[in-house]
């Protein structure tokens, strides 16, 4: 059985790279199995079309662009492993990924970095990420939540609101938001009458809510998954009478939550949310591309990010010219900062043209413009959204 | 594919074969050797992980700590919080027959993870413990730091095989295989069962506790991602299994040979066609689980089987 399995797979192994000429691999860490594993599919999508982009226009490097897999599992081991074989194995001059920011960390740390490899991740926020000692290889193209945290906090203040009750989920995401939103509500002169931890999961939070409801705040603060506890929380407390203005974060801020709690009952609401500067055609771009290509799923959390970071990457090997590791931090910096002749998603064709001419470039993708820092994080904007029919609209951003 | 790569990726899987190898020998002292069902180890794993973390990073405010001890005084204490806290447990559970231990020893490991989330002050929750170090950082860079790191672990591999290889053979060793056969006539025969399955379960929570603390060592970065259940409990259980339970050579091949195949198919089920692409992962699973029902059928005994320590008399 062993032997068959592995005779199967070297066969496989042999009948594709005899085809691969001149191919071009680059590495995409993801959570594919785990705890995570519901938000992957359209993710995968994701990355899959940033690179049939790329190999509908004239490929990278002048050959085919093959996306290499490495399922993390949702685990440090399991990341470090696969990590491992993307830089060694599989060789890549650049990962993309991953999406936790547990994982993330812990395969940069690992194997991405010692390799000497560079990592770009569209989603992990966690603020340990900031000061990592990458020797400048590891970037992420989503705010810290740090950063959104202390926006939330002038949001909620400039909206007027004094007293407020606070909610978190307790996994990096909920934790890291809450407590830097918390901290800065409170320096600036807001009051928090009650917090509480949340675990995901559960049918019912009434028992939190009626705790949190205990202190007469203005309104409640949420910070969770709209699919999850964020969703149950804000239905079950306006059943219960307990709250009627809430605020969110990115993930409260799904089209899930009107269709569960309906547009009315959310009217006073408003949700922070990373976003592009003003109107962004790029995002319209993408989602009309991804939604011809597979018919669904452009809305879902993440998309916007994870093409991206895909697209980041690939532009970073072809403005490398090579797939020399050495060059591919710097390469990934000037595709993707100003000054230079603007690029959005799916322009390859013109990307490259630019980059054979000699000028230089500025990627600016469905999730924002991508200008890092010298730590490799992006400041970004924060825009303020409400309720509008059966989606969200943008009434403000701040930055 | 180039030499160097593959190279590395060797060192790579022996490292964490090698810390896989000793969660196995560890697990070989409680259930080859002790007959005790403990299927918590991702508890105690956690506990030495946090343990040496916490101990050898430098100050900070996100956490306990940091005390900035060296990584050897960080596993000491892996060692001996993890040893610790398994004779509270054990205090508690080890007179529970076999299952109903396993039973407790879950929920004992799956309150340790609740701890890890929650206890921020502790361990700073869901955001982790960062920049651990890792020994002789000062001597290697990059990736050489792997090749220093493999040697590190393997020797303390070594160390606790003839350590466990010796206990197996000792008087103490004999009378828990006695206890493990046959409870009652140990007992009649004048054997502390309870005092001798607290020992057992102290000293290999102890090495579950330094494999831990080499994790954390070798990742630099801990949060509770790495006390995943499937892959510190279970997965070693399918090792011991394979490898031969009761056996130490076979704990460590089992270790070893399941962690290749664990790893290894992934580079496989990468070269599936395309529309494959976003069902490999899943597929790779269904594989690995596939393979090891083979095992568990047909070698039930391991690798390489128990056998017995030779009786030897004293020639006057």
């Amino acid at each position: 059985m062993k032997k068959l399995t592995t005779l199967a797979a070297a066969a496989l192994m042999l009948g594709t790279s005899s085809l691969a000429y001149a191919e071009t691999k680059i590495g995409i860490l993801m959570d594919i199995t785990g705890p995570i594993a519901n938000f992957i599919p359209p993710l995968q999508n994701a990355a899959n079309l940033a690179v049939k982009h790329v190999n509908d226009q004239g490929g990278l490097l002048g050959g085919e662009v093959v996306a290499v897999y490495g399922d993390t599992t949702g685990t440090a081991q399991g990341a470090v492993d696969a990590a491992q074989k993307l830089v060694n194995i599989e060789n890549v001059p650049i990962v993309m990924g991953s999406l936790m920011s547990g994982t993330t960390i812990a395969a940069a740390e690992a194997a991405i970095i010692p390799a000497g490899v560079a990592q770009i991740s569209p989603t992990a926020t966690s603020p340990a990420m900031t000061d990592l000692q990458d020797d400048g290889l590891v970037f992420r193209i989503v705010p810290s939540d740090n950063y959104q945290g202390e926006i939330l906090a002038k949001m909620v203040l400039d909206e007027g609101l004094n007293k407020v009750a606070v909610t978190y989920v307790n996994n990096d995401y909920g934790v890291g938001i809450g407590q830097t939103f918390m901290e800065a509500y409170k320096a600036a002169g807001g009051e928090i009458v009650a917090e509480n931890k949340h675990e995901e999961k559960k049918d019912s939070y009434r028992s939190e809510l009626a705790s949190l409801a205990k202190g007469d705040a203005d309104a409640l603060v949420v910070i969770a998954y709209a699919g999850d506890s964020g969703g149950k929380i804000v239905r079950q407390s306006i059943e219960g009478g307990l709250f009627d203005k809430f605020v969110g974060t990115d993930g409260l801020r799904d089209e899930l939550l009107i269709q569960n709690v309906g547009a009315d009952a959310l009217k006073t609401s408003f949700f922070s949310s990373p976003t592009s500067p003003a109107e962004n055609p790029a995002q319209k771009t993408l989602h009309d591309a991804f939604n011809a290509e597979y018919g669904e799923g452009a809305d879902k959390a993440f998309v916007d990010q994870t093409y991206d970071a895909t697209f980041l990457a690939l532009l970073a090997v072809e403005k490398a010219g090579s797939t020399d590791r050495a060059k591919m931090a710097d390469a990934l910096r000037e595709v993707a900062m100003a000054p230079g002749e603007k690029v959005g998603p799916g322009e390859w064709a013109k990307a490259v043209a630019l980059i054979k001419e000699g000028k230089d470039i500025d990627y600016d993708g469905a999730s924002g413009s991508a200008e890092f820092d010298e730590n490799g994080d992006v400041g970004g904007f924060i825009g303020k959204f409400v309720v509008d029919g059966d989606g969200y609209k943008q009434i403000a951003i701040v930055e | 594919m180039e030499l160097t790569g593959l190279f590395f990726y060797i060192v790579s899987l022996l490292i964490l074969g090698g810390i896989y190898a000793l969660l196995c020998l560890a697990l070989n002292v409680q259930w080859g050797m002790g007959g005790l069902f403990n299927a918590g180890i991702a508890g105690f794993y956690g506990v030495g992980a946090y343990t040496s973390a916490i101990l050898t990073t430098a100050a900070s405010g996100r956490h306990l700590g940091g005390f900035s001890m060296p990584v050897p005084m960080g596993l000491v204490g892996a060692a001996i919080v993890a040893g610790v806290t398994g004779w509270a447990v054990a205090r508690i559970c080890v007179r529970l027959k076999s299952d109903y231990l396993a039973m407790a020893s879950i929920g004992i490991a799956e309150i340790l993870r609740l701890v890890f989330v929650n206890e921020s002050w502790l361990t700073n929750g869901s955001l982790g413990v960062s920049r651990i170090p890792r020994p002789f950082a000062d001597f290697t860079t990059g990736r050489m730091s792997d090749v220093a790191f493999l040697g590190f672990v393997w020797v303390i591999v070594l160390l606790v095989y003839v350590a466990t290889t010796r206990l197996y053979d000792s008087p103490w060793g004999r009378s828990l295989r006695a206890i493990r056969d046959n409870e009652t006539s140990a007992s009649a025969a004048g054997k502390n069962v309870e005092k001798f399955r607290v020992q057992t379960f102290v000293i290999g929570c102890a090495v579950m506790g330094i494999a831990g603390g080499l994790s954390a060592h070798y990742f630099r970065f801990l949060s509770p991602t790495a006390t995943d259940p499937l892959l510190t409990t279970f997965l070693v259980w399918v090792m011991l299994m394979a490898g031969g339970s009761g056996n130490n050579r076979g704990a460590i091949l089992g270790a070893l040979s399941i962690w290749t195949i664990w790893s290894v198919t992934e580079i496989f089920t990468n070269r599936l066609p395309p529309e494959w692409a976003t069902r490999s992962s899943f597929i790779r699973m269904l594989l690995v689980g596939l393979l090891l029902q083979v095992v568990l059928q047909r070698f039930r005994a391991g690798l390489l089987p128990e056998k017995s320590p030779p009786v030897r008399f004293r020639k006057d």
